[in-house]
């Protein structure tokens, strides 16, 4: 039983060497980076940047992939890394992960899509305040800039898409229809993701004849409560693929939904038509998760993202409304309809500072409506 | 074990001489445990240190105190998901005995070839991605599948909810934990000695009575560790529910998710987890009573 002395001497190696290492592995993060100097990068104008000035430097976009993230990098980044020099990397986005990442000191993503109410419960914290002089701001759709932590990424909307066979004399024609199943009978599909939605909420109040810039909390529950009052006449949709299937094939007849889903059911020939006289209008923030190692260029990257031509591009690609206003998607009739750009008069816009100030009440609500309870 | 063990058997000598003979030898009886420390070192880097940084998380986010716990208990969609966790779980655990219960005993009762074969069946599931096999599950249970066109075509009933219902959950999560039952049964109706039963109805039992007094106590063991593992592996199911249920088989898992990754709510989350590591625990102390005498691991002999 007596261990050999050669097998002693190199077990207490092993041990103390594995148990170094990870003192020495555990120590070692948190340790701060250099930030990349400053370069000159003149005065910046959408959607330009000079030849080969981000030589060297590596570039992440994390987004919720798709379509959606290849339409953008091949109308964005792709040219941007071509021009600039830099390397551009793609991932796929997490809310909880980037917490991770920003809580370790060790961030991997440099551009994230997200949601405007994530980068303004986050601004500070989780993600980096824009230095607004690095961007060409003058094309932003006006009211689209909701925090300092984001530039808009793009510009769509929640709206009612309903069945034309069904509906197609006498169509819906307010937020209040929706919730009219005397009048609109058949089922609807409202979003019942993991994923919080305040939109949907604020649509509900929309019906009930209140205005999204003077609710209270009061008001929250009573939201969530019109849709459970459709009882058997509501079905959810727990992923945008699915809400698009649900009208496609008529399980549906109406659903309020994002509106490149509505528009994917139509070009797949269903017949699905927006309603556009109640919609909510939703933008994705372009956000820069706190403590990157290089703000300039992720600036100059997003300076990029927002010229006219490239967001015409990510318009035809995705079927997701651009964020420049001199933007001119060559668009077919069917996405012609469905483009959110045209209707901004009869959008309601979300009240943002209220949902981030009221969040926690919002989250107990939607747990509780996403879980089915 | 023997080794270990002898040593601290008393020598009855002199009282002095056994408290010496033990300090002698004790620093040559730890010397075998050093064998622990690869996998000491892994488990409390990768799993006990997680956990307690889990832990305090929970009661120190956003603050230090006990909120996150009373958010737990006092929030109705905490209460209505977890007994519909442990509910799923239950039922998952029920159907897989009733399913792996005769297959196992056919198992027990065939040739080498045919046991074998039978033993890949209940293996293969194991081998498959378990996205693959959901989404399979997808396609065949949908109200435009094969099964609801079948029902269609030749019974004329209507699509049955096949999919987005606790039977599809239920169905898929039993598929996938099938063999964590047949094993465990296997292995403790192998060892059943196949003459009782003949000499039971020899002294006049009815087959059903045979099974009932001799044979199913004697399989016990096995049913007790192939339940605990199932439900216990049932408790955390994430995918299954959320791909062939609808928001009302949504299980813990996916509210623990929710709370880290939607909300940011990272003292809510970790609490729920801390509930659910707690109330495992709680049931295998509670079944391990119980089941007095049977092992709960499945080939691990007491």
């Amino acid at each position: 039983m007596r261990m050999k002395p050669y097998l002693k001497r190199s077990l207490t190696v092993v041990v103390v060497g594995g148990l170094s290492a990870v003192l020495v592995a555990g120590c070692s993060s948190g340790t701060p980076e250099a930030s990349a100097p400053e370069r000159d990068l003149g005065t910046p104008v959408a959607g330009e940047i000079g030849d080969g000035v981000l030589k060297g430097v590596t570039l992440t976009y994390a987004a919720s992939g798709g379509i959606f993230q290849d339409g953008q990098t091949k109308a964005a980044w792709e040219p941007f890394a071509e021009k600039s020099g830099a390397t551009f990397l793609q991932d796929a986005f997490d809310s909880g992960k980037l917490k991770a990442m920003v809580d370790s000191g060790n961030v991997s993503w440099d551009v994230v899509n997200t949601t405007q109410f994530d980068t303004a419960r986050g601004c500070g914290t989780l993600y980096e305040e824009y230095d607004y002089s690095q961007i060409d701001m003058s094309k932003i759709p006006e009211g689209t800039v909701t925090d300092k932590c984001m530039v808009p990424n793009i510009l769509y909307g929640l709206v009612v898409a309903y069945n034309t066979d069904a509906f197609g004399d006498n169509p819906p024609t307010s937020a209040a229809d929706f919730f009219d199943t005397k009048k609109f009978p058949g089922k609807r599909t409202v979003s019942q993701s993991t994923y919080v939605d305040p939109q949907t909420a604020e649509f509900a109040l929309v019906a009930q004849g209140k205005d999204p810039s003077t609710i209270t909390t009061d008001d929250i529950d009573g939201a969530f409560d019109m849709y459970r009052s459709l009882g058997s006449d509501v079905i959810g949709w727990t992923t945008g693929a699915q809400a698009q299937q649900q009208l496609e094939s008529g399980e549906a007849v109406m659903g309020l939904v994002w509106s490149g889903r509505g528009y994917g059911a139509a070009a797949a020939g269903a017949p699905i038509a927006p309603m556009w006289d109640d919609w909510m209008i939703m933008v994705d923030s372009t956000g820069i998760p706190k403590g990157i190692k290089d703000k300039q260029a992720a600036f100059a990257a997003v300076n990029y993202y927002i010229g006219a031509e490239q967001q015409a591009k990510m318009t035809e690609l995705t079927s997701y409304g651009p964020v420049n206003t001199d933007a001119k998607p060559k668009v077919d009739k069917k996405l012609g309809t469905w483009l959110t750009t045209e209707h901004m008069a009869t959008g309601h816009a979300p009240n943002v500072d209220f949902w981030v100030k009221n969040y926690d009440v919002l989250a107990t609500a939607w747990a509780g409506w996403a879980t089915g309870s | 074990m023997s080794q270990i063990s002898a040593p601290s058997r008393p020598r009855v000598t002199s009282a002095g001489k056994v408290g010496s003979e033990a300090n002698q030898r004790a620093p040559r009886n730890w010397k075998p445990f050093l064998l622990l420390v690869p996998a000491f070192l892994i488990v409390s880097l990768f799993f006990l240190a997680p956990l307690v940084d889990v832990f305090i998380r929970s009661i120190t986010d956003p603050r230090l105190g006990l909120q996150n716990y009373v958010w737990l208990f006092t929030t109705e969609t905490n209460i209505t998901v977890t007994v519909r966790t442990f509910g799923t779980a239950l039922l998952v655990t029920v159907v897989c005995v009733l399913l792996a219960y005769p297959y196992a005993y056919l198992m027990t009762i065939v040739g080498d070839r045919t046991r074998n074969l039978l033993q890949l069946f209940v293996m293969l599931p194991l081998w498959t991605s378990i996205l693959v096999r959901t989404l399979a599950w997808m396609v065949l249970l949908q109200d435009t599948g094969p099964i609801n066109g079948f029902l269609e075509t030749a019974f004329g009933i209507g699509p049955l909810p096949l999919i987005r219902s606790t039977f599809g959950v239920a169905l898929a999560m039993s598929q996938v934990l099938l063999p964590f039952m047949v094993l465990p049964l296997y292995s403790a109706m192998s060892k059943i000695d196949k003459r009782l039963l003949p000499a039971a109805s020899n002294l006049g039992a009815r087959p059903i009575t045979a099974f009932f007094t001799v044979y199913l106590p004697l399989s016990r063991p096995g049913i007790f560790a192939g339940s605990i593992t199932v439900f216990i592996l049932g408790l955390g199911f994430y995918i299954i529910p959320s791909l062939l249920g609808s928001s009302k088989e949504i299980m813990i898992s996916a509210l623990m998710y929710q709370q880290i990754s939607v909300f940011l709510m990272w003292g809510q989350g970790t609490a729920l987890g801390i509930f659910l590591l707690a109330a495992t625990v709680l049931i295998l102390v509670v079944v391990g009573r119980l089941s007095k005498g049977a092992s709960m691991f499945p080939g691990v002999e007491k």
